[in-house]
Order: C-alpha cells, then sequence, then structure tokens
C-alpha cells in the first residue's frame, strides 16, 4: 500500500516552501519532501533577502499570499531602501537576515500548516502511471499523487568545487540528489549543466573593523510585507573593504590552479554573479573590488564576504583573504566552494510552470535555470497555486510582464530559455514604472484573493489602502486658492507662484513640491498615513510617464488576449518560413503576445501568424 | 480596440488621383480634425472640401467615409480622393500620421478586412502572401546596396543607444557597486551625439529623397518678368504659354529636366499679385502652396527695372533656399545686387546651363556625398524623424529621474529597430555584464 497525497513537492528551499505552502492553504494534502530537514529554508549563500528587482518579486510573493515576505521582515537584521535617491520604480528593499533564525521559522510555518506533510528524503525516482504519479524514495518508500512540483534547488548531481578538491555534495556538504537527473532524463527532459558559488565566511571576532566603513540600516522605511506591523529593525552593521593589487598578484600568480579558468568546472555560471579570479581576469583594469563583510546570523560570529566568491584551492583562498584591510588575521570558518548542479531546459514548460512534456508536473525555482531566493520563491508560489488550480480543474494563474516581475521572470524563461542561472534585474522589466515595491498590493493581492491564497485579514487591510487611497486621490482635486499664503509656499519651494488658484494636483506635480509638503501647509492630507501620500506623489508626479506605459501594455494585451490552441500546428503552415516555424513549434507560445517576444520572430510573422489562426479557430 | 492605420493606397507611380485611406475607430475623428467641407460628412458620399496640411495651406480633394462594419476593412474607413502625385499623397499622409494615425504594417488593410469578417477564408492565403510580399519588398528596400549603409548606420545608432543605457541601468540594477555611477551630464552629451548622427541620417535620407523624386524648384517673381520663358529656356520647349500680357500663367506648370543624374521638378508659378479675376485667384493660391512644397526657389527679377515693393513682398514671403535670378540681362541693367545672384537672359537662351549647374550647386553639392549615398522609403524616413523627435523630447524633461530617461531611450530604440527589424533590445543586459565589473 502506498501513501496516497494530491500533492508532491521534491525539495523544501525557497521554491520547495512556498509550493507547498501554497498548496496546502489551498487544502490540497501535500507531502514536502527534502534532502535535509535541516536544509528547510536555507539561506545557501548571501545571508540576504531582496535588492534590486528582487525586493519587488518578494513584495509580489506577499501581495499574492506567500510567505517569504513575513519571514523575511521577522527575521532581518538590518534592512534599506536601494536606489532612494532615484525614482521609485528602481527603489528596492534589501535584508540583511538571520540565516538561521530564518530556517527555523519558516520550518515552523511549515510544520504548523494542516495538510502539509514535511519529511525527509531523497527521492530517486518518479515514474507516471495513468496520470499517476509514483514516487519513490532512496529508503524504498514509495508516495503515489496527482501533482508533482520539482523544486530541487542545485542539488540535482552536484557536485562542490575547491581547487583539485571535488565532491559529489549539496550546497554546504549537504548530501545531493544522484539519481534523480536520470529519471528526468528518462522522462525525456532535456538537462542544463549551471555553476554558482559560494565565498568564505570567516569568524567575526578575528576582523579588525576599526578602519573599515560601517553600513547601518535605514529605520524609517517600509517593509517586505504588506502584513508586517513592527518597524524595520538595525541589529547589527555590514562593513565595506576592498581588494587590492597584492590580493590581485595573488590571484594572478595561481590562475593556473582556479577551476573555472583551467576548464576544470564546465557548468555555466552567471555572469552577474562571476568569482573574484574572473573578475580580476576580465576587469585587468580595475586595481580594487568592494567586498561587503555581512553578519550570517545574530547566533552566530560567522560573516560572509560579498564579493568574494571563488573556487581557488582552500591555501591560496585563505592567502587571498589575509591580503585584504581589517581581514588580516581573519580565521576562515568555511571555505569558498563553487557547485556545479543540472537543471532543465525551462522552454520545456509552460507558463504556468506546468511541464509540456507531462500533465500534471510542474518545476520552479533553481532546477528551472534561475538563481536567487527570491525567485526559486516567486516560481514556487507560482508553481504551487498552478499545481493547485489542476487539482481543482481550473485555469491556470499567469500573471503578465506589466502585471508583476514574477510575470517577466517566467514569461523569460519559458519564452527565451536562459543561457546561464537567471537573475532578476529592473531592467528586464519593460513596464517598470508600474512594477513597483510600493504598489505590489495594489497589482496582485486581488488576484492572490481570487485564488484562494489571500486570508481575510491581508484582504481587509488591502481593500482598507485602497479606499483611502482613492478618498485622498479625490482630494488632489482640491483648489488651493491664490493668496499670499499660497504665494510664500511656492516661493519657499524654489517654484514660481502660479498665476491662479491651482489643484493640489497641479501642485503636486511641481518638481520641488510634494504631497507631503502640502499637507505640512495645508493639512489636507491628515488623515492618512505616509504610505498613501507617497503613493499619491508617485502616480501624481509620473502620471504622464505611466499613462504612455499603459498604452504600451494595452497594445500587447490585445496580443495577449489572441490565444493559440493547443491543438493547433505549426508544421506545413503555409506562409511561415521554416525557421520561424521550428521555434514556434519548440517553445508553442500560449498567445500572439508570447510568440511576438520569441526572438527571430517578426511582427510579419505574427501578422501572418494572426491569420493563421483565425483560420484555424473557424474551420473547427 | 485597434489603432487607426493609413496609407497611400493607390500605386507608387505618377496617377492622376492619388487616394489616402484611414481605418480604424479614430477615421472619422482624425478626418474631421485636417477636413474643411460645408456639407455634412455622410457614409459612402463623395465630399468636396479642404485639406489643411498645414496652417494656411490647404489642398482641395474629395472624402468619403465609409462606416463600420460596411467597409472594406470593416472598421470606420475615410479616403481622400487627391490630385496629384506621391509627394502631396505623401504630405497628406504625414498630416494624418502627425494627427494620430499610425502607418500601416504591410498587409495590414485585408488583415483586418479578414479578422472582421470581410474577406472568406479561402482568401487567408492570398492575404499571407500580401503581407509577406509586402513585408519583403520592405526588406529588399532596406538590404538594397545603398539602403544597406543606411541599415548599418542606424544600426550603429541603435548600439550606441544601447551601450548608452547599459550605463544607465547598471547604476540603477547594481546601486551598491562602487564606480559605476554615471554622470547625468555624460548621458546628454550621449546623447546630443546620437541626436546629430541621427539628423545626419536624415539630411542623407533628403538627399535620397532627391535622387529619387528630384528636386522641386519653384520659379516665382512679379508678373512679366519672363517667368514663361526662362522655363522654356530651362526646358528647351515650349511648355508654358507665354505671352506679354500680364497674368497668363494660371496654373502651375510642372516641367522636368535632367541634370548630371538629378531631376530637376520646375514649377512655373502664376505672377504673385493681388487680382480680381477669380481663375487668376486660384492659380496665385496654387503658387503660395507650390512656395512651401518646394526644394528651392528661383526668384526672377527684370534687370531691366528697379527694385519695387512688389518684388520685395515676394522676397518676403519665401521661407526656402532660393537663387536670385536677374532676367533679361541683354537689355540695361537696372536691377540693384541681388542676393545669391546669376544674370540670365531666356530670350536669348545665355547663361541657362550656368543657372541649372548653380541650382544643383545649391541643393545638391552640399548635401549628398554620393559615396555615402542612401535610400530610404517613406516608412524608414517616418520613423527616422520619430526618433528624432523622440531624442528632442527626452532633452525636454532632462531633470526627469534615470528611469524615465531610460524609459524614453529606450523608446527611441524601438522607434529604429521599426527599421532594422530589431524588436527586442537584448543586447542592454549582456553589456551591463561584458563592460561593468558588477555582482557579489
Amino acid at each position: 500500500m502506498k501513501d496516497s497525497y494530491e500533492a508532491i513537492v521534491i525539495g523544501a528551499g525557497h521554491a520547495g516552501c512556498e509550493a507547498g505552502l501554497a498548496l496546502a492553504k489551498k487544502g490540497h494534502k501535500t507531502l514536502l519532501l527534502t534532502i535535509s530537514l535541516d536544509a528547510v529554508a536555507f539561506l545557501a549563500c548571501n545571508p540576504s533577502i531582496g535588492g534590486t528587482a528582487k525586493g519587488q518579486l518578494v513584495s509580489e510573493i506577499d501581495a499574492l499570499g506567500g510567505e517569504m515576505g513575513i519571514i523575511a521582515d521577522k527575521t532581518m537584521i538590518q534592512i534599506r531602501m536601494l536606489n532612494r535617491g532615484r525614482g521609485p520604480a528602481v527603489q528596492s528593499l534589501r535584508a540583511q537576515s538571520d540565516k538561521v533564525q530564518y530556517h527555523v521559522e519558516m520550518k515552523k510555518v511549515i510544520e504548523n500548516t494542516d495538510n502539509l506533510y514535511l519529511k525527509q528524503a531523497e527521492v530517486i525516482d518518479i515514474h507516471i502511471e495513468k496520470n499517476k504519479k509514483i514516487i519513490r524514495t532512496a529508503v524504498g518508500d514509495e508516495f503515489i499523487c496527482d501533482v508533482v512540483v520539482f523544486a530541487t534547488g542545485v542539488y540535482l548531481d552536484s557536485r562542490i568545487i575547491i581547487g583539485e578538491y571535488t565532491e559529489n555534495v549539496g550546497p554546504n556538504g549537504f548530501k545531493n540528489a544522484k539519481k534523480l537527473s536520470s529519471s528526468l532524463t528518462n522522462l525525456g527532459y532535456k538537462l542544463l549543466r549551471f555553476k554558482t558559488g559560494t565565498p568564505a565566511r570567516i569568524n567575526s571576532r578575528s576582523i579588525d573593523f576599526s578602519e573599515l566603513e560601517e553600513q547601518h540600516g535605514d529605520l524609517n522605511i517600509q517593509t517586505f510585507s504588506f502584513l508586517t506591523k513592527e518597524k524595520p529593525k538595525d541589529l547589527a552593521s555590514c562593513y565595506l573593504t576592498y581588494t587590492n593589487l597584492e590580493t590581485h598578484k595573488i590571484i594572478l600568480e595561481n590562475l593556473d590552479k582556479a577551476p573555472a579558468i583551467s576548464g576544470e568546472i564546465k557548468g555555466i555560471g552567471p555572469r552577474y554573479c562571476p568569482s573574484i579570479e574572473t573578475k580580476i581576469v576580465r576587469f585587468a583594469d580595475k586595481d580594487r573590488h568592494q567586498l561587503f563583510l555581512e553578519p550570517e546570523a545574530l547566533s552566530t560570529s560567522e560573516i560572509y564576504i560579498q564579493g568574494f566568491s571563488t573556487s581557488m584551492p582552500a591555501e591560496i583562498q585563505h592567502k587571498m583573504i589575509h591580503s585584504i584591510k581589517g581581514l588580516e588575521k581573519a580565521e576562515i570558518m568555511r571555505d569558498a566552494y563553487a557547485i556545479e548542479y543540472d537543471c532543465i531546459d525551462p522552454i520545456q514548460l509552460k507558463p504556468s510552470l506546468e511541464s509540456k512534456i507531462h500533465e500534471g508536473l510542474f518545476f520552479a525555482g533553481q532546477i528551472n535555470g534561475t538563481s536567487g531566493y527570491e525567485e526559486a520563491a516567486a516560481q514556487g508560489l507560482m508553481a504551487g497555486i498552478n499545481a493547485a488550480l489542476k487539482l481543482e480543474n481550473k485555469n491556470p494563474l499567469i500573471l503578465s510582464r506589466s502585471d508583476a516581475y514574477i510575470g517577466v521572470l517566467i514569461d523569460d524563461i519559458v519564452t527565451k530559455g536562459t543561457e546561464e542561472p537567471y537573475r532578476m534585474m529592473t531592467s528586464r522589466a519593460e513596464y517598470r514604472l508600474s512594477l513597483r515595491q510600493d504598489n505590489a498590493d495594489l497589482r496582485l493581492t486581488e488576484k492572490g484573493r481570487e485564488v484562494g491564497l489571500v486570508d481575510d485579514i491581508r484582504y481587509k487591510k488591502f481593500l482598507e489602502k485602497k479606499e483611502n487611497l482613492n478618498k485622498a486621490i479625490q482630494l488632489l482635486n482640491q483648489k488651493l486658492k491664490l493668496d499670499e499664503k499660497l504665494i510664500l509656499f511656492f516661493e519657499n519651494n524654489n517654484e514660481n507662484p502660479p498665476k491662479n488658484s491651482i489643484t493640489v494636483r497641479e501642485a503636486v506635480k511641481r518638481p520641488n513640491i510634494d504631497a507631503f509638503k502640502i499637507n505640512q501647509e495645508y493639512q489636507i492630507f491628515n488623515d492618512f498615513d505616509e504610505e498613501i501620500i507617497n503613493e499619491l506623489n508617485i502616480i501624481t508626479k509620473y502620471d504622464g510617464y505611466l499613462n504612455q506605459q499603459e498604452e504600451d501594455i494595452q497594445k500587447m494585451k490585445k496580443m495577449e488576449d489572441v490565444k493559440i490552441p493547443e491543438n493547433f500546428t505549426y508544421e506545413n503552415q503555409k506562409g511561415l518560413k521554416i525557421e520561424t516555424i521550428q521555434k514556434l513549434s519548440k517553445i508553442k507560445p500560449i498567445n500572439l503576445g508570447q510568440a511576438s517576444r520569441i526572438s527571430g520572430v517578426s511582427p510579419a510573422d505574427i501578422a501572418v501568424l494572426s491569420v493563421l489562426i483565425k483560420k484555424f479557430k473557424e474551420k473547427k | 480596440m485597434n489603432n487607426t492605420i493609413v496609407a497611400i493606397s493607390t500605386p507608387m507611380g505618377k496617377g492622376a488621383i492619388s487616394i489616402v485611406r484611414l481605418s480604424g475607430d479614430k477615421s472619422l475623428f482624425i478626418a474631421k480634425k485636417v477636413f474643411l467641407c460645408k456639407e455634412n460628412i455622410e457614409p459612402r458620399k463623395m465630399i468636396l472640401g479642404k485639406f489643411i496640411i498645414e496652417q494656411g495651406i490647404t489642398e482641395k480633394c474629395l472624402m468619403v467615409y465609409f462606416k463600420s462594419p460596411n467597409s472594406f476593412t470593416g472598421e470606420d474607413i475615410v479616403e481622400f480622393h487627391i490630385h496629384g502625385g506621391i509627394i502631396l499623397a505623401r504630405k497628406i499622409q504625414q498630416k494624418l500620421i502627425e494627427e494620430g494615425a499610425v502607418l500601416a504594417e504591410p498587409g495590414e488593410f485585408s488583415k483586418r478586412a479578414f479578422e472582421n469578417g470581410k474577406i472568406s477564408l479561402d482568401e487567408a492565403e492570398s492575404i499571407i502572401g500580401e503581407i509577406n510580399s509586402e513585408s519583403e519588398a520592405e526588406l529588399k528596400s532596406v538590404l538594397s546596396s545603398a539602403s544597406g549603409k543606411l541599415l548599418d548606420k542606424i544600426k550603429n545608432i541603435q548600439s550606441d543607444l544601447t551601450m548608452l543605457l547599459a550605463e544607465i541601468e547598471v547604476t540603477m540594477d547594481y546601486p551598491e557597486e562602487d564606480e559605476n555611477e554615471v554622470v547625468r551630464d555624460k548621458i546628454f552629451e550621449k546623447l546630443d551625439a546620437i541626436q546629430l548622427s541621427l539628423r545626419e541620417t536624415l539630411k542623407n535620407a533628403d538627399a535620397a529623397r532627391y535622387i529619387r523624386n528630384g528636386v522641386n524648384v519653384a520659379l516665382v517673381g512679379k508678373a512679366n518678368v519672363g517667368k514663361s520663358s526662362l522655363l522654356n529656356a530651362l526646358i528647351g520647349e515650349n511648355k508654358a504659354i507665354v505671352t506679354s500680357t500680364e497674368g497668363t500663367t494660371r496654373d502651375v506648370i510642372e516641367a522636368k529636366v535632367d541634370f548630371q543624374g538629378i531631376r530637376f521638378n520646375f514649377f512655373d508659378t502664376a505672377g504673385i499679385r493681388d487680382s480680381n479675376d477669380d481663375i487668376e485667384k486660384i492659380g496665385i493660391e496654387k503658387s503660395k502652396e507650390k512656395l512651401e512644397e518646394c526644394d528651392l526657389v528661383l526668384l526672377i527679377y527684370d534687370g531691366s527695372e528697379e527694385f519695387t515693393k512688389n518684388d520685395n513682398d515676394i522676397l518676403k514671403i519665401i521661407k526656402k533656399p532660393f537663387i536670385s535670378v536677374i532676367n533679361k540681362k541683354d537689355l540695361k541693367r537696372k536691377m540693384k545686387k541681388q542676393e545669391n545672384e546669376i544674370s540670365v537672359s531666356a530670350k536669348l537662351e545665355s547663361n541657362i546651363e550656368q543657372l541649372k549647374q548653380k541650382i544643383y550647386d545649391t541643393i545638391i553639392k552640399n548635401e549628398i556625398n554620393f559615396n555615402g549615398l542612401v535610400v530610404t522609403n517613406e516608412r524608414q524616413l517616418n520613423h527616422l524623424k520619430e526618433a528624432e523627435k523622440q531624442i528632442d523630447e527626452i532633452f525636454s524633461v532632462k531633470n526627469e529621474s534615470l528611469e524615465i530617461i531610460s524609459m524614453l531611450i529606450k523608446k527611441v530604440w524601438k522607434e529604429l529597430g521599426k527599421i532594422t527589424g530589431e524588436t527586442e533590445n537584448e543586447d542592454i543586459i549582456s553589456l551591463i555584464f561584458s563592460k561593468f565589473c558588477v555582482g557579489k
């Protein structure tokens, strides 16, 4: 007798946790398998959550009813708003997280969620019998279910590399998944081999901080989750130091021992996360590289050296570290390593993250060729939601590129694939102006509510905010009378006073005036909190650009409204070039919009395709 | 909702009548902005009126409105039936674009007709054929040997923009990295250089237009200075009616002559003076229009007379490059020295070749570098102009935050991509990683 579940999630990292929670919260009996219970929601690399574009991802996960934002807020050591001096669209939160507490808190949530069963096991095989999926573990257990979410992270046939030393293990020495790769190959999946790396950890007691620049957190900013009521914490600092010519000399003298450069490592690494040896070779003219020293957790002295990932032999690593200011006497607690792993080519997935090859198999996180906790969690949440919707016989939730960074992320990987571990960046989002950290709830809470992940508390809070915002927007129409007070107010803010009475909206549009200043003077927005007034400023000041963007969005939406039927075939379609047919058959876009984003598909191809689709639909 | 498209729907040759057609929800709205008429506009009724090309310049033409769904595309359609050649048709099209229409994509009218069920399924293949052949024709024109240079040039501009974007984007995506900070002034300096190179291309495109369509030269001057005789001397045939009664040239006469591989299109105009004769009034109006349309003006004086107020009035209305032609050089000169002048005698056909050379030098020599010659079609020209305008707009909002500047630069890139066929800029991110040292 096999244990039976509705859903099984393989892997309990950032993707697996969100997937499991989403399935269980939607009422489906779900088994969450992890290779080690000590590796649940493990921050294997940076002790930090967020960053440019990633901060937005976390708030989006939160707005949809995911868990990452809540845990990140709860376990933060400090938090900062990046790009504070720039426009609102590129402002992103980045928190230093307590690595130990993050794992503890997430595991606690999972253990206390109904319908969710967390278990330690290595999955070695999956096979499909009449739509039922049978999962076999290394110790011989078998589980049966209807849908599976693969969230295996970097554990598939992984190996770590430190100089000539290499070992077939997962991150941080955790056991890896040795046999699941071949099970996937047998099922027909094309695998890619990627690599990434992590720097050394050193003991803070051995660091001389006296001459290093200290970096505090920001206190007066929002946090990731729209539910968090507590103000940001600033419990420990980061420090800034630099590599120097001596460091570079050590590296250059030992380049032959660097596996990434000697060719020992075959996996494709991310360009945005180069090892220090790669940086020094590629940017030979730079005489120093910036390094951040980040606390791993409040309960440990371990310090993470951001910017210093390497796969050099341990002995050389030590020399490199000791050449750096402040780290002359550093005690190395964990060596830096590179890690190679298998992942699937993500173009084998639909925008719902369901496999095109097998119904009911979903994939999320680093197994899809992405990198980063936030990217993983975002996919995990979407895969979980869509696996649940599949069980419920409902249409999948597909976020568009104009809805969310999550939409951009998934559309990118399933439409274009990826040649290196994919990291989210704000430059990838063409509708960046609308996809802000501050309005993630306004963009997504309603969708989260529809699929049933947004509970009453969150929904009520959201409705209140929306109502308040609408009230505040109404107040923008209020007139400010032309009198001495107004003239003085404008002059004090270096703005030419208006010739007539002016609406609040017009006043807010002035570069040197904003709703906060107007409120100080006129007490118009006294009933509203900072969040609302900030929102007012953004939508008023950027009104013209937002409208421009909205026009583009509408054009794209129109194309996305033209669905391509699943049984539409491209072979033998007259009027399409052979290369175009090959590309389209490979990606199988779900609508014209997605088709138009496949590289090499021209606007004329899309025009032809639209005629063919209409013909196909009408002939039926 | 579909946008409203426009295209010249008659063949690009020389026909008596050209039709410029709008299709989409806003067809009538746009048409009403530019078309003045006394009658009520009703579906399927030809209405005579005036098309306002720009302020003060109108063209008499016919307009027909087809109300959705009873039209070729099934959408609201407005057609303008205009007299004359391609240049006028293009002006009308350009005006409609300025008023909110977009240039139709290859085969788009038929495609819309098909989408709205106006063309049967069996004809789908012919529409696909139309889309493909029209876009291939465009592609060919872009790739043609002379135009290939244009393509290279625009691709270069695009990659300059991409590099600039990478520089801006890296500071936003990697705010914590030192040394990547772009200075705003540097952005605008680079954008300025890009704008310059775009303008150069446009200028070349104009030059190319001369090669393709010829140079339009208007002959103006007060009545009876010998315009028609000069025209006859230039083309070597008796086309214009030459009499010595003032005001005999009532229509704008077009004549062509080839000079060193360039075609000159001459327009003889009615003598500009106030007239009570109705027919002549029309002629005078037309003359003023031609003055706006042409590339060069020959301002003709009677050398045997003094410079009069009437001459001065004419001089004042000319806004285009001009050559002062002092006619009747066989008679005793009383006319004072004029700007950029040449003396000729139309009657004796003396100095006529030199005049042609001067026309050529004035308009062509400085503008066309024959080696770097580029040929552009109307669509390309449109996108180039639009891109240029968009850069101007960026300069007008210089103080906006970088993400806005970046958004606007991306728009320019996309506009140019419509010429080069590159629709997605995938290089920005690659450049960020190859040019800048970023990442943990």
